[in-house]
């Protein structure tokens, strides 16, 4: 808690208001935390649910015979275990591919010498693709899928979105490659290393923070990813969980424990993932434009 | 924005005097060799659509050239306004919501919490809205507002707040306030991710010396952290702005763009026209609308948007 | 979209050509004897719900008889639509069946999208499934305006209804002494049996396609309809704003909350806690929830086909749901086998002994299947009146929108139903002349 270090016949009252400001912080906090929490309780609490509670004529705030049942059935009864395969291998060949673009464009203009303005040209292009609403191109892009038959493949799923996540890597990544102070490389270039063993020896292990914070951001968000999953897939074959998830939600079924059950499956390995990348996630969310030098 | 680029150190070399102008221009020549073919094949992926999306917008459904029709016919549709309006009141709503909540959490929680154990578990908490896909948002959402078996009307009336249940869904005020408050939940905690990071690199040194001027939080926010945080702010308020554009999965889910339409926002509009009417041309055109008038408002903000102080 | 034959899963790709071709290959080597083109299994695109669920517990059964694998692919009924347009507009081979709702036979009849059923694999009409079944799969349709474009076209069968569907009315027949004949009896009965968690009435109001669905047999039945027969807007007349006015200031006051947020199943799960006295229903809905275990009032709902309405008739809605073969599909004659196989007398009657809905007479007024399917003589009686369908136009799904939202708008009581019904009786004459029908 910070305090003045000098002493004042105002310490007393300042003391009041320091210990009011955080009797009304903690209450804040705790009511942020209640708010934000209760939705996750909400699905975790339906999702163990059994079908005969959920014609009860009362909600219960708590499951009455808790079960898993609505897990096995979503995963092993409607058989979305292979969505989800499909999305872990749609997302992970997203991040690599991703990230590779993403240093191939971020590295030039930002470690060698281009013209101000290529490089400003650039990164302001880029962020401006994350103003392309997906619904205004889906119906291009399902054409440009159709006619090089990869409707329903998971290689167009792939392609596109490397392609949205590119923004948000390239600024990632801009701002972790931009710390690293050139005279590194430089010393390398001079010890007689190319370019490129520099880049691995010596960039590399020193962005390697910001490159996971980045793939950890690209995976979530291709994770997530809904609307170009729905249009471009047809069955199993290249589908991903988000479409399993939209398909639950019925007209003609009561079926609030698997759709809750699906849910919970959705988020549990982007949450991993951003769990274990935290240290770097703080790093990396501040895009590198604050310097404090 | 261009300011904001300009934060960045500009790469200077040390080469030995001899090697001098050759070595640079071929740095230079490397930098285009790595750029161009990356950046290029981008450029053109993202740029065939348009053209696309442009061919199909001067066509009718079965294929026929006619000109501007599709144009004069979507943009006399007054879904097309509808969808404007429920937009731009959604993100009135949306956009000054989170950054005050997450800059008031972010301040809240940089000042008065010091153990790393609870600010790791602030950081997990704020995470997970971010990772948990937006129809699943969608879904818990629905649990929470649906008429009948909503658990927040329940809870309500177990505390005795109400006594007849609140229609969340069915009264257009209401179902807007219920698709904001869901992506306020989701997107808050970016923000405040982003500018509590961003506080951290805040250097002590300066927030020590007004405090031992007599600095109150106000004045220091202002004058010091603000200055740090101000390209943070910008940047947000472009992704959030973006992606209020491109909002979809929750809507679709929680109301379907009712009732009536009052929340159906442009990318819900777009993909009725596309995917349940089937009017390819008209959707078409709608698509290039947006997009121009996107990269037109886009253009006009970085230019005109100053940072203060140099 | 979601397989259920558990064990196989065979690559699907746009080109599904080379993978077929090799089938029979393969087949041959394993040593099967197989005639030539049976492929070893065939892919249905499905609506997710009960509908389909009598289908999949079926697939084995075929599986057995003939060694043809059924994947069942399923989609919420909104997403299917989509789903099976842009398939078709790319003439894809995903799949060799499709489920589609009869309203959406104009627009695959208009795109050509199907192959005949009668002139490719020789399906004649049987006696036993009423005429208007096998009108609704027809296109264009024997009956009702033909729109400008298909006019001339030769009639052909595209589709086979494998769930007989006809929108009909439950009631709780413990609590009420009488059927209600008329939509009036229905307005007294919700007034009377009103109360506090036990709603006269339950209105499915959600915009778009349940309020559109809900709304149509009581607008018919008041004399109101959406089209004419030369396609003339409709849907301001008086009969039909008197009908809207019925259901959506006169029913609504003994209606749930949030009428305008309910949908099909928020519905049927009211009913099944016993906390509603009547509702217009789909058989699905029936076998889905309502006599499904877990209800609370199995054996105490009462099935009747729609009420009168002051033009003297009740009439009900077909919302059939057909398979047909899409151009794209590669296994034609063995997708027309199934079918073919699927509604023979003695396959009917198993298919409804794992909840399917049939469509042959005879099995409707089978006492023995009547006592496990309490609302079969009902269906009987509205295949039997007969019902009708929705306008048979291409662009029904954007009329559908527009009038569903204004009786959701009425619903919620954003707008009058006379306001509702005027500007969307504007915006569909926009549309329908935009499209080139005389409207």
């Amino acid at each position: 808690m910070p305090a003045p270090t000098q002493p004042s016949p105002r310490g007393g009252r300042k003391k009041l208001a320091i210990g009011a400001r955080l009797a009304l912080a903690v209450v804040g906090l705790a009511a942020a935390a209640i708010v934000y929490a209760f939705p996750l309780y909400w699905l975790i609490v339906t999702s163990l649910k059994s079908k005969a509670e959920l014609f009860a004529s009362t909600i219960h705030l708590l499951p009455h015979n808790p079960t898993f049942e609505p897990y096995v059935s979503v995963l092993i009864d409607r058989g979305f275990w292979v969505l989800l395969k499909n999305s872990v291998i749609v997302c992970a060949s997203t991040v690599v591919i991703t990230i590779a673009l993403g240093l191939l464009i971020t590295y030039p203009i930002t470690r060698l010498p281009v013209p101000v303005g290529l490089r400003v040209g650039v990164l302001n292009w880029a962020l401006s693709l994350r103003f392309l609403p997906p619904v205004a191109v889906v119906i291009p892009y399902f054409a440009i899928v159709r006619t090089l038959q990869i409707y329903d493949q998971p290689i167009a799923l792939i392609g596109i979105y490397s392609l949205f996540n590119l923004p948000f890597a390239i600024w990632m990544l801009k701002g972790f490659l931009a710390e690293i102070p050139l005279e590194l490389e430089d010393a390398a270039l001079v010890d007689g290393a190319n370019r490129w063993t520099a880049f691995r020896r010596v960039l590399l292990p020193l962005a390697a923070p910001g490159l996971l914070a980045a793939a950890t951001i690209v995976f979530t968000f291709a994770w997530s990813e809904f609307l170009f999953a729905l249009i471009l897939t047809a069955t199993p074959n290249a589908q991903t969980f988000p479409v399993g998830v939209q398909g639950l939600v019925t007209q003609f079924e009561i079926i609030w424990n698997d759709m809750a059950a699906s849910g919970v499956i959705a988020m549990t390995i982007p949450l991993i993932l951003m769990v274990v990348a935290r240290k770097y996630m703080v790093a990396g969310l501040t895009f590198g434009v604050i310097r404090d030098k | 924005m261009s300011r904001l680029v300009a934060e960045l150190p500009a790469p200077t070399t040390q080469n030995p005097v001899r090697a001098g102008r050759r070595r640079r221009s071929r740095q230079e020549l490397l930098a285009y060799k790595i750029l161009l073919p990356a950046l290029g094949t981008v450029v053109v992926i993202v740029t065939i659509p348009f053209i696309l999306a442009v061919v199909q917008s001067i066509q009718a459904d079965d294929g026929t050239w006619v000109g501007l029709q599709n144009y004069a016919r979507a943009l006399s549709n007054p879904g097309f306004y509808d969808a404007l309006r429920a937009t731009g009141l959604y993100a009135v709503i949306v956009l000054p919501a989170e950054i005050v909540l997450g800059l008031g959490f972010a301040l809240l929680v940089h000042r008065t919490v010091q153990s790393p154990g609870l600010r790791a578990t602030l950081y997990i908490l704020a995470v997970v809205p971010l990772v948990v896909p937006p129809v699943a948002v969608g879904v818990v959402a629905r649990l929470i507002y649906a008429p009948g078996y909503g658990v927040l009307n329940v809870i309500l009336e177990r505390l005795g707040i109400i006594h007849q249940e609140i229609e969340w869904l069915s009264v257009p005020a209401l179902a807007m306030f219920s698709v904001a408050s869901v992506d306020i939940w989701q997107w808050t905690p970016f923000v405040y991710l982003v500018l509590f990071a961003g506080l951290q690199t805040v250097p002590k040194e300066s927030v020590e010396a007004a405090q031992v001027d007599g600095a109150t939080w106000w004045t220091q926010f202002v004058y010091i952290e603000l200055h740090y945080l101000r390209p943070l702010f910008l940047l947000i308020l472009f992704f959030r702005a973006a992606d209020i554009l491109r909002v979809f999965d929750h809507i679709f889910i929680l109301t379907g763009g009712g009732p009536g339409t009052t929340t159906q926002l442009l990318s819900l509009y777009l993909y009725r026209v596309e995917f349940r009417f089937f009017q390819t041309g008209q959707g078409s055109a709608l698509a290039v609308v947006v997009l121009v008038s996107i990269s037109l408002l886009y253009t006009l903000v970085t230019r005109l948007l100053p940072l203060e102080r140099t | 979209m979601q397989r259920i034959s558990r064990r196989e899963f065979v690559k699907r790709t746009a080109v599904t050509g080379a993978a077929f071709t090799s089938l029979p290959a393969i087949l041959a080597a394993c040593g099967t004897s197989t005639t030539s083109n049976k492929p070893s299994s065939l892919t249905i695109a499905a609506v997710q719900g009960a509908e389909d669920g009598p289908l999949k517990k079926i697939a084995p059964i075929y599986k057995s008889q003939t060694g043809i694998t059924l994947n069942i692919d399923e989609f919420p009924y909104p997403d299917l639509y989509s789903k099976l347009v842009t398939t078709f507009q790319a003439n894809g081979s995903s799949y060799d069946l499709c489920m589609m709702d009869d309203p959406w036979m104009p627009k695959f009849g208009t795109m050509g999208a199907l192959q005949p059923l009668d002139s490719n694999f020789g399906f004649t009409r049987d006696s036993d499934i009423p005429a208007v079944v096998y009108d609704v799969g027809t296109w264009p349709p024997p009956s009702g305006p033909v729109p400008p474009s298909e006019q001339g076209k030769t009639k052909h069968l595209y589709g086979i209804t494998i769930v007989g569907n006809v929108e009909m009315f439950m009631y709780r027949k413990d609590i009420a002494s009488a059927p209600p004949a008329s939509w009036d009896d229905v307005l007294a009965n919700a007034k009377q049996y009103n109360k506090s968690n036990f709603y006269g009435y339950v209105i499915r109001g959600l915009a778009t396609n349940p309020a559109s669905s809900d709304s149509l047999p009581i607008l018919w039945s008041f004399g109101g309809n959406v089209f004419d027969d030369n396609w003339k807007v409709m849907l301001d007349s008086t009969e039909s704003i008197d009908a809207i006015t019925f259901l959506t200031s006169r029913l609504k006051a003994y209606a749930e909350p949030g009428a305008a947020s309910t949908d099909a199943a928020d519905r049927d799960r009211l009913i099944a806690i016993g906390q509603a006295f009547q509702s217009t229903t789909w058989p699905a809905e029936v076998t889905g929830v309502v006599e499904a275990t877990g209800s609370t009032v199995i054996g105490k709902m009462g099935y009747i086909p729609i009420p009168q309405g002051p033009s003297g008739k009740g009439i009900g809605m077909m919302g059939n749901w057909l398979l047909g073969i899409p151009k794209g599909s590669k296994n034609g004659s063995a997708a027309a086998d199934f079918v073919k196989w699927l509604i023979t007398p003695a396959n009917m009657r198993t298919y409804v002994q794992n909840g399917g809905i049939p469509t042959r007479t005879s099995l409707l007024n089978d006492a023995t299947l009547a006592s496990t399917n309490p609302y079969f003589p009902a269906l009987a009686k509205s295949l039997a009146s007969p019902p009708n369908w929705r306008p048979r136009t291409d662009q029904w799904n954007a009329v559908e929108t527009a009038y569903g939202t204004a009786v959701n708008q009425a619903v919620a009581g954003l707008k009058s139903p006379k306001d509702a019904l005027t500007a969307a009786a504007a915006t569909v004459r926009t549309l329908m002349q935009q499209a080139g029908y005389p409207s």
